[in-house]
């Protein structure tokens, strides 16, 4: 599991990040809001953890752009002051969970575990970029009145890849994401099927999404013409 | 009910003989694609030749006199031809396959599988015109070639099912139902093709 971890007092910072390592997190550490955004933008999280006191740009601000960039990632805002209108105002800009300083590590532990089993009920249940549209409670995929119905295991990599449209994933996020605890060269075969099932059929339907495959990751984007 | 002799009359022959030679050329192109070391691109092959009642209905409907040489000059499917393919790229391949020989020409074409049909309808439509040689004079005739998967297939022959039997209390809710399994019958024959690829590819 990847989390992203914007915090500026570098010495709780580091503290975080060595017990994260413990209990299985792989943490970014980003120590302003700028910098915090950007990682949001270029890379590929199971959650965010933000402070609302940061240089550059605030941790509300950062939340704000992230999820305007529909990047639904679950996020965690940390804040100093015990202040009801930062948390209200948090979560009203679409933070999952919000934790007052000075806190308990085992429940900042607690707590990014339960925003990250509930994370699919963050996820909308349309997607709409380029010309396509992707209805996840349906499993319809959609461009204009062109329509395929996905099958379970190519619906759930679509999301995922729609969820993170122009970031690049690994193999090994997509895996631990839709193939948790399965064999793991019987999974990566079965990932790359369902790439090639997923790739014919936004063709079929003329999408202008393409997903491209190499050495650095996979992503999805619009095809510019 | 009327039969076929009494619409057609004479006409019938040349009818029957566009059919057979239709039928006769898919079976010869799909043993020569054999013999060349493919596998076979069909799995059945149907024909029938329009009823004079549904014929009358067609020329009805386009506002034409309902006589047999209209018939023959005027509507393009008086003989049907149904090809059934086993996957989605073997109909693309029979496509090929027929504008390839060069006395049928292409009258018009219709790719319903990448432009379905919005109740979900999907298959692809070629009109044809062969020469049929008589004995003092050869005649272009038409002939509508219709192509699609055995999934398709199926589909389409429930769907129409639906569509003539007015009875049916709830047939809006089932229109939906079948739009919807058209939509996974058609993503269902994408993913045949892929894993189809991926053991071709293997060998």
């Amino acid at each position: 599991m990847k989390l992203l971890l914007a915090e500026d007092q570098k010495e709780l910072s580091n503290a975080l990040v060595q017990i994260l390592k413990i209990k299985g997190f792989e943490t970014d550490a980003v120590y302003d809001g700028q910098e915090a955004y950007e990682h949001c933008k270029k890379n590929v999280y199971n959650g965010i953890i933000l402070d609302i006191m940061m240089p550059k740009m605030d941790g509300i601000q950062v939340l704000k752009n992230i999820r305007e960039e529909n990047i639904h990632t679950p996020v965690l805002m940390l804040t100093a002051k015990a202040d009801v209108e930062d948390r209200i105002n948090g979560l009203n800009m679409g933070a999952d969970d919000y934790l007052a300083k000075p806190f308990n590590m085992q429940e900042l532990i607690a707590r990014i575990n339960a925003m990250i089993r509930s994370k699919n009920e963050y996820l909308p249940n349309e997607f709409n970029l380029g010309n396509t549209i992707f209805d996840t409670g349906q499993r319809s995929l959609m461009v204009g009145s062109n329509s395929l119905i996905l099958a379970g295991k190519e619906a759930g990599l679509l999301t995922l890849l729609l969820s993170n449209a122009g970031r690049l994933m690994t193999p090994a996020q997509i895996i631990e994401n839709l193939w948790a605890g399965e064999d793991e060269d019987n999974s990566v075969s079965e990932m790359e099927l369902n790439i090639s099932y997923l790739k014919s059929k936004l063709k079929s339907v003329k999408s202008n999404l393409v997903i491209t495959k190499d050495e650095t990751g996979i992503s999805i984007d619009v095809l510019e013409d | 009910m009327e039969s076929l002799e009494d619409f057609y009359k004479d006409s019938l022959v040349i009818l029957e003989s566009v059919e057979k030679e239709l039928l006769l050329r898919i079976d010869l192109l799909r043993h020569y694609y054999v013999l060349s070391g493919h596998t076979d691109p069909v799995e059945h092959c149907k024909s029938r030749i329009k009823t004079p009642y549904s014929m009358k209905e067609k020329l009805k409907r386009k506002g034409l006199e309902q006589t047999v040489e209209v018939a023959l000059s005027e509507v393009y499917d008086a003989v049907g031809i149904r090809i059934v393919c086993q996957f989605v790229d073997d109909v693309y391949q029979m496509v090929e396959l027929l504008k390839k020989q060069d006395d049928i020409k292409i009258i018009n074409e219709k790719d319903y599988i990448a432009n379905p049909k919005d109740n979900g309808y999907r298959s692809y439509h070629v009109i044809v015109s062969i020469p049929i040689h008589l004995s003092d004079f050869t005649k272009e005739m038409y002939a509508e070639i219709q192509i699609r998967t055995i999934a398709m297939d199926s589909w389409a022959a429930l769907e129409h099912e639906l569509r003539y039997k007015h009875t049916i209390p709830n047939a809006k809710m089932l229109a939906k139902e079948l739009k919807r399994c058209a939509d996974e019958i058609a993503s269902t024959d994408l993913t045949l093709q892929t894993i189809r690829n991926v053991i071709i590819e293997s060998e």
